[in-house]
């Protein structure tokens, strides 16, 4: 059956934790009878983009054997820097943003250059630039908070303003819709022209119609989350446009490019994908350097969520991601996981805290209790990789 | 006389005090299998895998079709028309066997994006060419039998249309069956003007598909000689012993066999 429909061990497992998450809201919703409402559901959006937005990216680090723990210090570093160009030096906001990114990139370069061309271990490396780049995010303004007030920077983090509105809202969902669609029906035309066995009519038509349903169902439920004051729907939030934008461009790069296959192949084999001629140290190097660019977008979203660069911005935040990535299925034996795990995993942790948040659950348990589901994810992880026959122990 | 395809002079590697490979040279001629034989690290892999580009040289040179090589990188060893299957066969064991045969090497669109669809269309002619039972070709390499992997592994040099190719213990893992399919392979191969360097432990492999054989002890050749001078019992004399065989003369070059 399975093989007929050639439905893989990877897209069972991410159906698992969609039903995963799933099964957390009707709980959460259950227990608290607000969970499920526009507004949470919208907050939640917002708040996971962050974390969401860096995940996709360190998604693929983990699947080439390398982790970047450095990632919070950096987004904090960079986040002050745009902040402070912003507030003290009186820059625009665009030339500021691009400061960040020129920062940013600089950052992975060298300590890209370390770990892919050097050989030392990238957990060594990015827990050096973890602590540096915390105290560089000091440095940069003094300590001091950095507010910024361009209400057009002021969009980009979402809130109350910074959302598409119903009309743009329904227009982005319609037109992804078509991309969906559009996307399943040349896929099976030319897998048809090709003479390559087909999925049965039914299952892709069922296949396609699900993600749209979820596509157009979160749309409707973004704008009917109306402010009293507002009249009209939210709409889609900006992060969450930010977010979906890098995920689709990500998913890209992993699916129709041989540097995402070359990622994948390093992580599954290093020593194979030396022997078959792919440039290992180049690919690890640009492997960072875009780490680099959604660490920068990650900035500029939180900076403008803040309405301010504080130096402990991004504080602790490469574990969130890291634990996102985890939950989501990434292994960190490398060579396995997917950007969509990543999207899952983020929001299965932002359920947690906001139902927790929701039940008066105080900050020590919410802690305690997210520690062990990442344990708990990880242990699945295990069974199941053993049962689909991923790993022999 | 044409020159060799693969001629190797002079090559050395050492690996810290090490000496793996001596002062070694050898040639393969179109059309030609020269069989390498040797006890574990006696060099046979460091040697071939410096003209694979997997090490760089530390001495000595290469020359292809009687000109001088520079090999730094499997992609130039690659480019000059050298194919190699590795005694682990180098698999991305995550990745699905028409990745894996393209690996490093993709089909792409007129974008610049894989091409899926043309690369799983040739995997499917060379697959089936080697075996025609092999047909789970989307799914992990991890999860196909040993004899199926190899062939996606030999699936690599057919496909880029090998000039040399060399085979690191081809046979090692496989069955009866298998083993069959990858002696006739080397036979078409060698009929089509593909020269074969060939690394083994098994004597019938040896002679029944070499036409020369050079024997490595301690990084150094003991005798290169016509598979057809020798006796088992001599070659294993030179590769336990390190013993040349008397009164046969070693050969460097293919002796044209008169018809």
């Amino acid at each position: 059956m399975l093989n007929h429909l050639q439905i893989s061990a990877l897209d069972l497992r991410l159906s698992i934790m969609a039903g995963v998450l799933v099964v957390m809201a009707l709980v959460f919703h259950a227990l608290t009878g607000s969970f499920l409402t526009p507004e949470n559901l919208y907050n939640i959006a917002q708040q996971t983009a962050v974390v969401g937005i860096v995940a996709a990216a360190v998604a693929l680090i983990i699947v080439a054997r390398q982790i970047d723990l450095s990632v919070g210090s950096v987004m904090g570093m960079v986040g002050v820097l745009i902040a402070y160009l912003m507030y003290t030096k009186g820059w625009h906001w665009v030339p500021a943003s691009f400061a960040g990114l020129a920062v940013a990139l600089l950052i992975a370069l060298y300590q890209g250059w370390l770990v892919a061309y050097l050989g030392v271990p990238s957990f060594v490396v990015t827990l050096g630039g973890l602590m540096s780049f915390r105290g560089a995010a000091f440095l940069v303004a003094d300590g001091k908070t950095q507010p910024v007030s361009d209400p057009t920077f002021l969009m980009i983090g979402g809130g109350l303003e910074g959302s598409l509105g119903p009309a743009l809202s329904w227009a982005l969902g319609l037109s992804l819709a078509a991309l969906l669609v559009w996307n399943s029906v040349s896929k099976r035309r030319r897998a048809q022209a090709n003479g390559f066995p087909l999925r049965p009519l039914w299952f892709e038509a069922a296949f396609t119609a699900f993600f749209v349903a979820v596509l157009l169902g979160f749309i409707a439920l973004m704008n009917a989350y109306v402010l009293a004051d507002k009249g009209q729907g939210q709409g889609v939030p900006i992060p969450v446009v930010i977010w979906g934008v890098v995920v689709m461009g990500m998913a890209f790069i992993v699916n129709r490019t041989a540097f995402g296959r070359y990622v994948y192949a390093i992580g599954g084999n290093p020593e194979a994908a030396l022997l078959v001629g792919i440039p290992v140290k180049r690919v690890m190097l640009k492997l960072f350097l875009l780490l680099a660019v959604m660490v920068t977008i990650a900035a500029v979203v939180s900076v403008s969520r803040l309405n301010a660069g504080t130096n402990s911005l991004g504080s602790n935040m490469e574990l969130y991601v890291i634990a996102a990535a985890v939950i989501g299925g990434v292994a960190l034996s490398g060579g396995s996981g997917t950007v969509l795990g990543s999207v899952l995993g983020a929001l299965i942790i932002q359920f947690l805290e906001s139902g927790l948040l929701l039940l008066d659950v105080g900050i020590g348990m919410r802690m305690v209790l997210i520690g062990q589901v990442l344990i708990v994810a990880v242990v699945f992880d295990v069974l199941y990789r053993r049962a689909t026959g991923e790993r022999m122990t | 006389m044409k020159p060799a395809l693969i001629e190797m002079r002079g090559i050395s590697k050492a690996f810290g005090g090490v000496r793996a490979v001596d002062n070694v040279s050898l040639s393969v001629y179109p059309g030609e299998v020269v069989a390498l034989l040797g006890h574990n690290g006696a060099g046979k892999s460091t040697l071939m895998k410096m003209l694979a580009g997997a090490y760089p040289l530390d001495s000595g040179e290469v020359m292809v079709s009687g000109q001088t090589a520079s090999i730094s990188n499997p992609a130039d060893s690659q480019k000059l028309g050298i194919e190699t299957i590795y005694q682990t066969l180098a698999l991305a064991d995550n990745l699905d066997s028409v990745a894996n045969l393209f690996l490093g090497r993709e089909l792409k669109t007129r974008w610049g994006t894989l091409d899926d669809y043309a690369m799983e269309k040739a995997a499917r002619d060379v697959f089936q060419r080697l075996n025609p039972n092999f047909k789970n070709i989307r799914v992990p390499v991890r999860s196909l039998s040993g004899g199926q992997r190899q062939v996606v592994a030999i699936s690599r040099a057919l496909y880029f249309n090998a000039k040399a190719l060399v085979m690191d213990e081809p046979c090692a893992a496989l069955g009866p069956e298998e083993t069959r399919m990858v002696h006739e392979l080397v036979r078409k191969l060698k009929a089509s003007g593909v020269g074969i360097f060939l690394i083994s432990h098994d004597m019938p492999d040896v002679f029944g598909l070499s036409d020369r054989l050079s024997v490595m002890k301690n990084g150094k050749t003991v005798g290169t000689y016509r598979t057809a001078d020798v006796t088992e019992d001599e070659v294993l004399g030179m590769i336990i012993a390190g013993k040349k065989p008397s009164n046969v003369v070693e050969c460097f070059a293919p002796v044209e066999v008169a018809a």
